[in-house]
């Protein structure tokens, strides 16, 4: 009955309105996050219409321009630009990038017989995403015109065929195959490379925000009973204080948990507004979309499906592998939750508190950026020992290693967190159920910049 | 009168510290007795305070609650105290109700016997309607009344304070000191109290002990002190104690 009325308590403290509020906030933010992105990936890969100023006025120029309208993969939206203003000009159309035949055009290639210049205005909205998809997409178009371009001169100039065209154009045919831990599949590198990026950005982002997350929120817990003295009142009262440490642990993993799962629910459609769509549009239709020749069915047939090529290669996870990945996960935040314990004990005020997060922030951030940036086993060995002694480091590198098969690492790092989270716990334990609680705390004396433990009572 | 609190030759010292907290500290409260610690800032009183409500372990010595020892017994012990620490503050963001009704839950063994401590809250606190409130939104007299309620709701042999009125307006303060005499007589409540204030000790205690460099210097009633010492009031007999000790 003690136990439930301290976790009760608990759960009221850390569960407010005002938490509730913003983990709603954060899962919404996903979820727009994903509907832009998604958007914004979408428009910049869209080659299916062109926005095209035609200022020659040649015969040649004319029959490329038909001849891709004539393909039927692209429309060809023609305007007109009234000066050189270019900035004004796309403000004026509302365009984000315009394609500029300029006069003399045919000319130069035709009778001139040298290469013509082809203007393409894009207009970089921000240093976002969205900003540069509006550059790739008009590069796509003037390869597409240029295509046509080369088609045109070849027919016309060197009075070729157009079987001869098309073994000109594509003397090469490229199967891709990629491997991964042993296994193949018929998929381009790249395309997989797009796909698992995603997933190893953005997975040690949540774990790092839950971390720090649920870190915080013991820590201040602690630190306020502290300050506050009520848990003087709360340990003179008839209760176990290893009750009052269950109660606060147990409370800040529900809460921690709650958060997680309001994340992951707005991560998912946030993966799902920006992968979903794009996956597609990258993998079959641009293929289709990009090249101006006639593509058989049997060529698409041999592109194998993004999902399918994941599967084939072992990168999508097995039921158990996310056990295991939660587990961990598990291990992780109740490792950060008794480091935090620790810490928040040392508080004397609310300053302090501030700094305490100082080491437990560190740890976090280092193997964040290490694994977002780089492989750790390409480090020096120093570098390596320092990262895989971070605790939370096995924690990012565990997705890696479930999807790359490299069982024995994840082992290892799960039984290091199981060593390192008995060595807190005991620690979490002494200071609570031992005097460290009330006497211990750490001096920030700016002059001396240097921890010492010091006693607070008389 | 039984015996309440006995505190034998207690001791403290704090890692890395040459000299004792406090040492040797003896004294006893009868039931329904005041009993006042009084003492310089750093004299010892609050660790003498924090051994007997088992918050931290004595070096040497021993103290017993109704016949608990504090070393071996510390859950017996802390079914029998309530202790209300120096500018304690309360949950802010739990109404004063749920706050009562929370601290009642670890003492109650059952639903009757809590609701039985709530009332009393209630009552005590006198806090009405704004129970109902917020404790974030509760002035500094209105918070020191809803612990107080908490720390003798539950009917505790010993109630533990320190500092009781420390920061609290004239009015507040009054009102506390004779909630504190009113609960000793009726309900043979025994206090241990601490404070720098002389004059409160004075109207509020019935025997006093003035500590000083860890060491429990004298212990007697406010008569019996003045008489000793030749001082008109205790703040007197504090300065001479004190001064004493120091020449020393």
């Amino acid at each position: 009955m003690k136990l439930g009325n301290l976790l009760k308590k608990e759960l009221r403290e850390l569960i407010t309105v005002q938490a509730l509020m913003s983990m709603v906030f954060t899962m919404v933010l996903f979820i727009v996050m994903g509907q832009i992105m998604g958007g914004a990936m979408e428009e910049g890969y869209d080659t299916s219409t062109i926005t095209l100023c035609n200022q020659d006025n040649s015969a040649f120029t004319e029959d490329v321009l038909a001849t891709i309208q004539e393909s039927g993969h692209t429309q060809i939206n023609f305007v007109d630009i009234q000066s050189e203003d270019y900035a004004a000009e796309l403000e004026r159309l509302g365009l984000k990038n315009l394609v500029i035949i300029p006069e003399g055009f045919g000319n130069s290639v035709t009778v001139e017989k040298k290469p013509a210049q082809i203007q393409v205005v894009s207009q970089m909205q921000n240093g976002g995403l969205a900003g540069t998809m509006s550059t790739v997409s008009a590069s796509d178009i003037v390869s597409v015109i240029q295509d046509v371009c080369m088609d045109e001169v070849l027919l016309e100039n060197y009075g070729l065929t157009e079987a001869d065209i098309e073994l000109i154009r594509g003397p090469l045919k490229l199967v891709e195959y990629t491997t991964l831990n042993g296994k193949t599949s018929k998929v381009s590198v790249m395309e997989l490379t797009a796909i698992t990026m995603m997933q190893s950005m953005i997975a040690p982002f949540a774990i790092f925000f839950l971390l720090l997350m649920a870190s915080q929120m013991i820590m201040t817990a602690i630190s306020t009973e502290k300050i506050d003295k009520t848990l003087e009142t709360l340990l003179s009262a008839p209760v176990s204080r290893l009750s009052v440490l269950g109660a606060k642990m147990i409370a800040a993993v529900i809460s921690a948990l709650l958060n997680a799962a309001f994340m992951i629910v707005g991560f998912a459609f946030y993966m799902l507004g920006m992968v979903g769509d794009a996956v597609e549009e990258i993998t079959a239709s641009s293929i289709l979309e990009t090249t101006n020749l006639p593509i058989d069915a049997s060529a698409l047939e041999q592109v194998t499906s993004l999902p399918q090529a994941m599967a084939e290669l072992g990168l999508t996870l097995s039921p158990f592998s996310y056990v295991l990945f939660a587990v961990q996960l598990f291990l992780t935040i109740a490792i950060g939750l008794a480091i935090s314990l620790i810490l928040g004990a040392m508080a004397t005020d609310i300053k302090s508190v501030q700094t305490l997060t100082m080491p437990i922030m560190i740890a976090v951030m280092i193997p964040f950026f290490i694994t977002m940036f780089i492989d750790i086993n390409t480090m020096p060995a120093i570098f390596k020992l320092i990262a895989y002694a971070i605790p939370f480091t096995h924690t990012y590198t565990a997705l890696t290693n479930l999807m790359n098969g490299d069982m024995l690492m994840f082992w290892i790092g799960l039984a290091y967190q199981v060593v390192c989270l008995i060595v807190c716990m005991v620690l979490a334990v002494k200071v609570f159920t031992t005097d460290k609680l009330f006497t211990m705390s750490v001096n920030f004396d700016a002059g001396l910049k240097k921890k010492s433990k010091k006693q607070i009572t008389e | 009168m039984a015996t309440v609190l006995e505190v034998k030759e207690l001791s403290k010292k704090y890692p890395k510290k040459t000299k004792f907290a406090a040492e040797k500290v003896s004294f006893t409260v009868e039931e329904g007795e005041i009993f006042a610690l009084i003492g310089p800032n750093g004299a010892g009183k609050t660790t003498t305070i924090r051994m007997i409500s088992t918050l931290i372990n004595p070096t040497e010595g021993d103290a017993f609650v109704a016949g608990h020892s504090i070393i071996k017994e510390p859950d017996k012990v802390r079914e029998n105290i309530t202790y209300l620490p120096d500018e304690a503050g309360a949950y802010k963001t739990m109404k004063g109700i749920d706050y009562l009704n929370f601290m009642a839950g670890l003492f109650a063994k059952d639903k009757e016997t809590l609701e039985k401590y709530v009332e009393r809250g209630k009552a005590i606190c006198g806090l009405g309607d704004r129970l109902n409130e917020k404790i974030g939104g509760y002035s500094r007299g209105m918070i020191r009344k809803l612990l107080l309620a908490r720390a003798v709701m539950t009917g505790p042999k010993l109630a533990i304070m320190d500092e009781a009125t420390s920061g609290l307006d004239v009015i507040n303060a009054l009102e506390i000191r004779k909630m504190i005499k009113t609960l000793a007589k009726e309900q043979n409540m025994a206090f241990l109290l601490s404070s720098h204030n002389m004059l409160e000790i004075e109207y509020v205690s019935d025997r006093v002990g003035i500590i000083a460099d860890g060491h429990l210097m004298v212990v007697g009633t406010i008569e019996e002190l003045k008489e000793k010492y030749e001082a008109a009031n205790l703040e007197e007999v504090f300065e001479r104690v004190v001064k004493n000790h120091e020449i020393r």
